[in-house]
């Protein structure tokens, strides 16, 4: 694994908005920075990080099958009690999921640790699946990088398959917040490719979301809402004003409500219970748990709910070295292992590793000057050479 | 490899631009948060008044704790 300093197409930015990418510069900072990009060999890619990244996501699965029947998991990781029967119901039935983003901290020597799991709303999908290759092509062309230069990524054919698979005739809403350019674009993206699947689709903002006197969740033309993925959220799904309807509504959720339980950070220590001393995980404990004591002075502490990197503190030797601030905390933390990021020029890369269906499909990488990955960390394209 | 690969957008870019549903007519009373809207197929229905799933105001909207330069956002 190295970092490479390149040149940046002149014409990146216009090739960018040509195709939707208009997020590319955020509050006048690059986003999208292809000033450098990391190159992996293809053992790395598949013997370091697709093969774990399935085996994470069976492990992952394996705990959600657990957790759905032991009521004290559900209670550590403070799922209100009245979604349990929406998360096991949804779990039995065998609701599908579309997608999901490992991180991972790996250096190109040792395992990959695993340091969260997105699971339900994972965002930079379209820069990963897109734009990501279209770097890569035009980078060829113009000999900025190796003619032999691939690319771990096919995740936007796998999209437009899995969307085949789950659509079933179906219509299709996608509902977010869609005042967010950045959600705004995902939701435009995965639009797309659910209509390359024959889909038929409609997008509508979270908040546009009906509910009609005779139950049942609606769009603004009072169609009923039978199948829509949603950028939001579980858990603030589940306190939102129409959260106790989601039990009574037969609309069917992509991310599903069983989603709620791997993108709580509390997953961590769960795996690492079930799972201890697995080469890809990270020793990690509930905060309340005396085996907490284990990690010693030196450790991350992870709110259970958190986006973008918001509250998590890294702590070495019992001193707070970084810390994000932000909104999370209030339902508890996990504390897991410290791994520090690899340091590239002066930079932290965190891998991001794609699952479509279920596979291992795709690799995205969000570097910073800071050790926390948050939501102004850079996207720098990647290349298997 | 996967070089031969194809990624070809059929509706982002310019065809995307305005995709998104936005706005209503709040009118008065299904309790607490929500208001009758009319569906062009005749049959009202409630919906929120302001933001959130089914309208809860809950206490990350706007408050800059996540998302870029302080608008929120769902992702992650």
């Amino acid at each position: 694994m190295q970092r490479l300093v390149c040149t940046e197409r002149c014409d990146w930015r216009s090739t960018a908005e040509q195709c939707g990418f208009d997020f590319h510069t955020i509050d006048g900072e690059r986003y999208w920075d292809e000033r450098a990009y990391y190159a992996f060999t293809l053992d790395q890619i598949e013997g370091q990080i697709e093969e774990p990244t399935a085996e994470i996501d069976a492990m992952c699965l394996e705990l959600v099958a657990y957790a759905i029947e032991d009521e004290h998991t559900l209670r550590r990781l403070k799922i209100p009690d009245a979604f349990w029967p929406l998360i096991s119901e949804s779990w039995h039935r065998d609701d599908a999921s579309l997608y999901g983003r490992l991180d991972l901290a790996f250096d190109g020597r040792g395992p990959a640790k695993l340091l969260e799991y997105n699971a339900d709303t994972p965002t930079s999908i379209f820069e990963t699946a897109v734009f990501q290759w279209t770097w890569l092509e035009q980078a060829i062309e113009r000999q900025i990088i190796p003619s032999r230069a691939d690319q771990f990524n096919s995740i936007h054919e796998r999209l437009i398959e899995a969307w085949k698979k789950l659509g079933e005739g179906r219509h299709l809403h996608l509902a977010g917040m869609t005042e967010s350019t950045e959600d705004a674009g995902t939701l435009a993206y995965l639009e797309d490719t659910a209509g390359q699947a024959g889909l038929a689709t409609t997008s509508i903002d979270i908040e546009d979301i009906g509910w009609r006197d005779d139950g049942g969740f609606v769009d603004l033309d009072d169609r009923e809402i039978e199948l829509v993925f949603k950028l939001y959220p579980w858990e603030w799904m589940f306190r939102d004003a129409f959260g106790e309807r989601l039990i009574k509504a037969p609309t069917r959720w992509i991310e599903p409500p069983w989603k709620a339980i791997l993108s709580n950070k509390g997953i961590l220590a769960l795996l690492w219970e079930m799972f201890p001393d697995h080469p890809n995980l990270l020793p990690a404990y509930f905060e309340d748990d005396p085996n907490a004591a284990r990690l010693g002075a030196s450790f991350v502490r992870k709110p259970l709910y958190s986006r973008e990197g918001a509250n998590i503190a890294l702590i070495r030797e019992g001193v707070t070295l970084v810390e994000q601030e932000g909104p999370y905390g209030e339902e508890g933390f996990v504390r897991q292992a410290l791994a520090p990021l690899p340091n590239f020029s002066g930079q932290y890369p965190v891998l991001g590793s794609w699952l479509i269906d279920h596979t291992a499909c795709g690799l995205s990488i969000r570097e910073d000057e800071n050790p926390i990955t948050a939501n102004t960390s850079r996207f720098l394209p990647h290349a298997i050479l | 490899m996967k070089r031969s690969r194809r990624v070809v957008l059929t509706m982002m870019g310019t065809a995307a631009a305005g995709a998104v549903s936005m706005g209503f007519v709040p009118r008065s009373g299904c309790g607490p948060g929500l208001t009758v809207v009319p569906g062009p197929g005749g049959r009202p229905y409630c919906r929120a008044t302001y933001g959130g799933f089914g309208g809860a105001p809950h206490r990350f909207h706007g408050h800059g704790g996540h998302g870029h330069g302080g608008h929120a956002h769902g992702g992650g």
